[in-house]
């Protein structure tokens, strides 16, 4: 039985006219990611990854090309439609986290639920305590954001990801406001999420977090320039150990 | 709905977690409402209490004098005075006005054993103390006969006789207007601060003959004919009668306009009314003004929130809400602010009348209409000035809102 596609893209184009200026942020961009995956996407800052993030995202529309997600044709969704979308198949983590100040964990995980217009999720606490504790925070279920390390932040958003079930979590720059050490133990939780099924594409900069990733793509001037599978993932304990080797 | 109810408790939330700045922005709006409700409030207390005074003055008053018109800043003249002639002829004539009085009113200096004092004298007829309800505590008052024999007796009021006599009852002495002696033959009965502030008990009331011939000489004229209609129902008929019987007497034709006025009670209701009612308009939209302030400090607050909020909206809109659930989330925020900020105000302008009513004793009873003012209002400015900085918020695009630093 073949996976399931869960990003499809084809010739995926966006351009930002500024004035007379065109920028080509992406060029005919075919992507397949599919179910399971662990994908990293690497690039300098301008190469497009994070335009590509947000086509991903559905926060913003390609100028040419299609997109589909989960089997959904993007392209031809309304502003509701995508707000829809975003909120059933897509988990986001961000650089900063995100997360509402002087509100509690729990809350904080809650939210995207806020939004459910389908009505599946009938014990929202429920389900926001049982994220908590895939990414190891039982014991920090009502604490305030500002009572948190940032590691333990980054963990609720990823709890906060996690709770509607989405068919695709996007990671945008999740470790870079970490330390190496914290950095590594995000990296080994999207393993470890990653191993329960969950598909996880992630943009970052740092190549010892993208290596623990499945598949690298290395995104130069909006085009793909290499696609290939990771031979030599890393692990937790290697990532450790090569930490220690350099300090 | 149900999408509603989880936006309404997202707002709430905002409004719990910023405990401080939700009081100081709802602060302008408290005190809006509060001075929308003591103003209106006091308004209509006044009113009351004018109305209240005017209906006490006498029974179905009419009051005929000449007409007078401003010209060049004073009062002149435009007719003939009504004079003895006229009220003889109502007397005699009259169905509807069983009861007549001249009013001449001089300023007279009043000297008693304790002192004297500056106060005016109202030269009336007996039946003035049945048309102006006013009541002789002490003695009998005087008599048609004294009227007729223009005797040198007065009544004098409640002030006159604490200034002038100090306790002892002064029934039967004497006292000086103007340096003729005129006997004491009754006290009237405290009425105390009249309509406008005025001290209804420093007053000297003696026959109207005695002071056109005894203390002024012959003067031409009264300054009014009082007169109370049979009742309450034929106040209007004893308006048109005095009109046709005056107009026949003062030989005025067809066509032309009559020479004299006639102020019914009912009449002067409804000018203090209006003066009053004005007044109170004037006074609310000066207090509305703070509350449309207020609301601007509301949206002036909003828009900050916005702008230091863009990231988490950014959030929410990744994250999966709709435009509509935060201009949802905004406007309800603005509204919520803003209608607990009239409640408030609500209870502060009740306080603030009570407190009035503690120290000043001026009863202000609060007008029920003014709450309803205040509260719908408040309503308003949430809406009004609460939708731009939702709006806003709601339009922002969540790429940039992320990215906001």
């Amino acid at each position: 039985m073949p996976l399931k596609k869960v990003i499809e893209t084809r010739k995926l184009n966006r351009v930002f006219k500024n004035g007379d200026i065109e920028v080509h942020a992406l060029t005919e961009i075919d992507l397949v990611i599919e179910e399971g995956e662990f994908v990293a996407i690497m690039g300098s800052s301008g190469s497009g990854k994070s335009t590509l993030l947000h086509i991903l995202g559905c926060l913003d529309k390609p100028s040419s090309g299609e997109y589909y997600l989960d089997g959904v044709h993007v392209n031809k969704l309304n502003k509701n439609q995508l707000a829809d979308i975003r909120n059933q198949k897509i988990g986001f983590i961000f650089q900063s986290y995100n997360l509402l100040s002087r509100t509690t964990a729990l809350e904080n995980v809650e939210l995207p639920l806020v939004y459910d217009r389908t009505g599946r999720f009938t014990n929202s606490k429920e389900l926001a305590k049982k994220a908590l504790e895939q990414v190891g925070l039982e014991d920090r279920i009502y604490h305030k954001t500002n009572e948190l390390s940032g590691g333990q932040q980054q963990r609720v958003a990823i709890a906060r990801a996690l709770i509607n079930d989405p068919a695709l979590i996007l990671s945008d720059e999740a470790t870079g406001n970490l330390d190496s050490r914290t950095s590594i133990d995000i990296a080994d939780l999207f393993v470890r999420l990653n191993n329960e099924g969950k598909t996880i594409l992630m943009i970052t900069h740092e190549p010892e977090i993208a290596q623990f990733a499945k598949r690298m793509i290395y995104l130069r001037d909006g085009r793909v320039l290499t696609d290939e599978l990771i031979k030599n993932r890393s692990t937790k304990e290697s990532a450790l150990k090569a930490l220690e080797l350099i300090t | 709905m149900k999408q509603f109810l989880k936006t309404f408790k997202v707002a709430f939330q905002a409004i719990y977690k910023n405990r401080t700045r939700s009081l100081l922005t709802a602060l302008g709006i408290i005190i809006g409402v509060a001075a929308v409700i003591m103003t209106i409030s006091a308004g209509q207390g006044a009113t009351q209490e004018v109305q209240s005074q005017i209906s006490g003055l006498g029974t179905n008053l009419l009051m005929i004098s000449t007409k007078t018109e401003h010209r060049g800043g004073m009062d002149v003249r435009m007719g003939r005075p009504i004079d003895e002639k006229d009220l003889l002829m109502l007397q005699k004539n009259s169905v509807w006005m069983p009861k007549l009085s001249p009013l001449v009113a001089n300023g007279v200096r009043a000297i008693g054993p304790q002192g004297n004092k500056s106060t005016t004298i109202y030269g009336v007829s007996s039946d003035y103390f049945d048309i102006l309800n006013r009541e002789i505590v002490s003695g009998d008052g005087f008599t048609e006969e004294d009227v007729k024999t223009a005797r040198k007796v007065c009544v004098i009021g409640e002030t006159i006789k604490k200034e002038l006599f100090s306790s002892a009852d002064p029934v039967g002495r004497q006292i000086r207007i103007d340096k003729v002696p005129f006997t004491i033959v009754g006290i009237l009965k405290e009425e105390g601060k009249g309509t406008m502030g005025q001290d209804q008990d420093d007053m000297l009331i003696a026959p109207y003959t005695t002071i056109q011939n005894r203390l002024y000489g012959r003067r031409r004229g009264y300054n009014m004919i009082m007169a109370s209609a049979l009742s309450e129902d034929h106040i209007q008929d004893a308006e048109i009668e005095a009109t046709e019987l005056l107009r026949e007497t003062h030989r005025i034709l067809e066509g032309e306009e009559d020479d004299f006025e006639i102020m019914t009670q009912v009449e002067l209701q409804e000018i203090t009314g209006n003066v009053t009612g004005i007044l109170t308009l004037i006074l609310g939209a000066i207090a509305s003004i703070s509350l449309i302030v207020g609301g601007i400090g509301i949206m002036n607050i909003m828009l900050v929130s916005v702008t230091e909020r863009t990231r988490e909206i950014g959030t929410r809109l990744a994250i999966g809400a709709r435009e509509s659930d935060i201009l949802t989330q905004f406007l309800i925020e603005a509204i919520v602010l803003s209608l607990a900020g009239g409640i408030l105000g609500i209870m502060l302008g009740i306080l603030g009348n009570q407190i009035i009513y503690k120290t000043t004793n001026f009863y202000i009873p609060t007008a029920m209409d003014s709450i309803l003012i205040g509260f719908g209002f408040s309503v308003l400015v949430g809406i009004v000035f609460g939708y731009f900085p939702a709006r806003k918020a709601a339009r922002l695009n969540p790429i940039d809102a992320l990215r906001y630093e």
